[in-house]
């Protein structure tokens, strides 16, 4: 893509975040998410082939239709209360709205049917990007938000961990994969956004450096689909052998990275005497659990054969940037003892 | 008062119907254009005149005529008009269970008239709609600023998809 473009792009992708992040009034939280949604679309169908160009058509029409609604709840809540601030929602009505407007933004089930066909459709880099920065907005609109539906959001959280656990089963893509992964740690996520706002954002934290490792380790290898994996042992044998762990850290088993915010969460849900829902959670947990197995067997605990050829690659010097995937799983791996100052940093 | 606002808002729904029932695209543009006129009847009576007229000067005569240009350049010998069976079904069902849902929400018969309200209770030349664009240019000035360039953005968005005529996004051109 022309340089310039591009450049203009990022710049709206970051314009549109920093514009919700610094609103207090829904119009121009509105008008960040729109921007948002404006400036990936290109990012998107890049590559213009029909599948991409499908995606792109898929992902407008889901966003456009959540920020429609944010825009009829906020003005809804304007009627009726007379006030546009963002913290200051009291009536129930807009405030069921815009959570649901949010959950379709952000890919919550029963709202999740867009995101793994989009993320299907779309080269790794744009999914990353998908999957990270474009989460970042409507979740701040969801932690500024008074939760006047406990019950709903427990039940959005509960149905995204198992619809993102099972959905993921019988999934070989891997980017499908990676978008049931996503619900279900979204699912975590808005689980216990009206316990504790500064835990759900600690959970999107540590989400963001797994996921940012696993697409990483995928785009390395070039690989789209399981049976690619397979020959990543004689391409990157170290990458190979440290990936089970960055994908066990998705999966939330300790000593890893991705256990601390599970664990905090089930310690926050048993607190606030919701021991059925922790362990809902915790179970749906061990279908994604399965998948992300599935992915560790197939690339590291089996090397599967090759001709001679194949198993050379790893002599050749490779010319790939992976600065930023040592720095990823390194965080992936070895967070979980900081976990205090982890705790600290997240103030919300 | 009263009649004609009702006559504008049943104008309005019946052409939403006309346009969710997926006719052609002309004739669901021609249901854009009943849906933008009775909307600036309704926006006229509750005192915006400025956004009714701006409406119409920039919906109706701008994009509008945009899209319909657009659309005339795949035009095709049969299309699917308002009257033809499937599309009628449809439009049918969506006034029909428009009627449903209104008549879930019936009040009494103190909800049969009512009357306009305007924000201001003294004459004012200030009026809502005017008074709010003439803020937007001055101590708005920073939306002003952002919407601009989002419109820019859009323009680039737009340019970018369509780059390339069948070698890019849009095959068919």
């Amino acid at each position: 893509m022309n340089p310039y473009i591009l450049s203009i792009l990022l710049f709206g992708l970051g314009l549109g975040t920093m514009t919700t992040f610094a609103s207090s009034h829904w119009l121009l939280a509105w008008m960040g998410l729109e921007i948002n949604t404006l400036a990936i679309i290109p990012l998107m169908a890049q590559h213009h082939h029909p599948r991409a160009v499908e995606a792109a058509t898929k992902y407008f029409l889901a966003q456009a239709a959540a920020a429609a609604m944010l825009l009829f709840a906020s003005t809804t809540n304007a009627w009726l209360t007379g006030q546009w601030d963002i913290q200051q929602m009291t009536h129930p009505f807009p405030i069921t709205m815009i959570t649901l407007a949010l959950a379709l933004k952000v890919g919550l089930a029963p709202l999740h049917a867009w995101l793994p066909e989009v993320l299907q459709g779309l080269d790794l880099t744009t999914g990353l990007i998908l999957s990270t920065w474009q989460k970042l907005a409507p979740f701040s609109l969801l932690l500024q938000m008074q939760t006047s539906n406990s019950t709903m959001l427990i039940l959005l959280g509960l149905a995204s961990t198992l619809v993102g656990g099972w959905g993921g089963l019988d999934q070989t893509q891997l980017r499908k994969i990676l978008a049931y992964s996503s619900i279900a740690h979204l699912g975590w996520m808005i689980l216990v956004m009206q316990f504790s706002p500064s835990l759900s954002l600690l959970a999107l934290m540590t989400y963001f450096i797994m996921t940012f490792s696993a697409f990483l380790v995928f785009k390395l290898n070039k690989a789209t689909n399981i049976n690619s994996l397979a020959s990543s042992w004689a391409k990157m044998p170290v990458i190979t052998s440290l990936t089970p762990l960055i994908l066990l850290s998705l999966g939330g088993l300790p000593p890893l990275t991705g256990f601390l915010p599970k664990w905090l969460i089930l310690q926050e849900l048993t607190k606030q005497a919701l021991p059925l829902t922790a362990t809902l959670a915790a179970l749906t947990a061990l279908l994604s659990l399965y998948f992300y197995l599935r992915l560790c067997y197939a690339m590291t605990l089996t090397m599967s054969p090759n001709n001679l050829v194949g198993t050379a690659p790893w002599r050749l010097p490779s010319f790939q940037l992976t600065l930023p995937l040592a720095t990823t799983t390194t965080m992936t791996i070895l967070l979980l003892p900081l976990a205090p100052a982890a705790m600290t940093l997240m103030t919300i | 008062m009263v009649y004609i606002f009702f006559l504008f808002l049943f104008c309005l729904v019946l052409g939403l119907a006309a346009v969710a029932s997926n006719p052609s695209p002309y004739f669901a543009a021609l249901g854009l254009v009943m849906v933008a006129g009775a909307g600036c009847g309704v926006l006229v009576g509750h005192g915006g005149s400025f956004l009714s007229l701006v409406l119409f000067l920039i919906y109706l005569g701008g994009m509008l005529v945009v899209f319909a240009y657009s659309a005339a350049l795949a035009a095709e010998p049969y299309p699917e008009g308002l009257g033809s069976w499937p599309v009628l079904g449809v439009m049918l069902t969506y006034a029909l269970g428009a009627v449903m849902a209104s008549v879930f929400f019936w009040g009494g018969w103190y909800e049969g008239s009512w009357t306009s309200a305007d924000e201001f209770a003294e004459f004012s030349l200030f009026r809502g709609d005017i008074a709010g664009v003439a803020l937007m240019y001055s101590m708005g000035g920073g939306i002003l600023i952002m919407g601009a360039w989002v419109l820019l953005l859009t323009l680039f968005v737009v340019l970018e998809l369509t780059r390339g005529l069948s070698r890019g996004a849009l095959r068919a051109v």
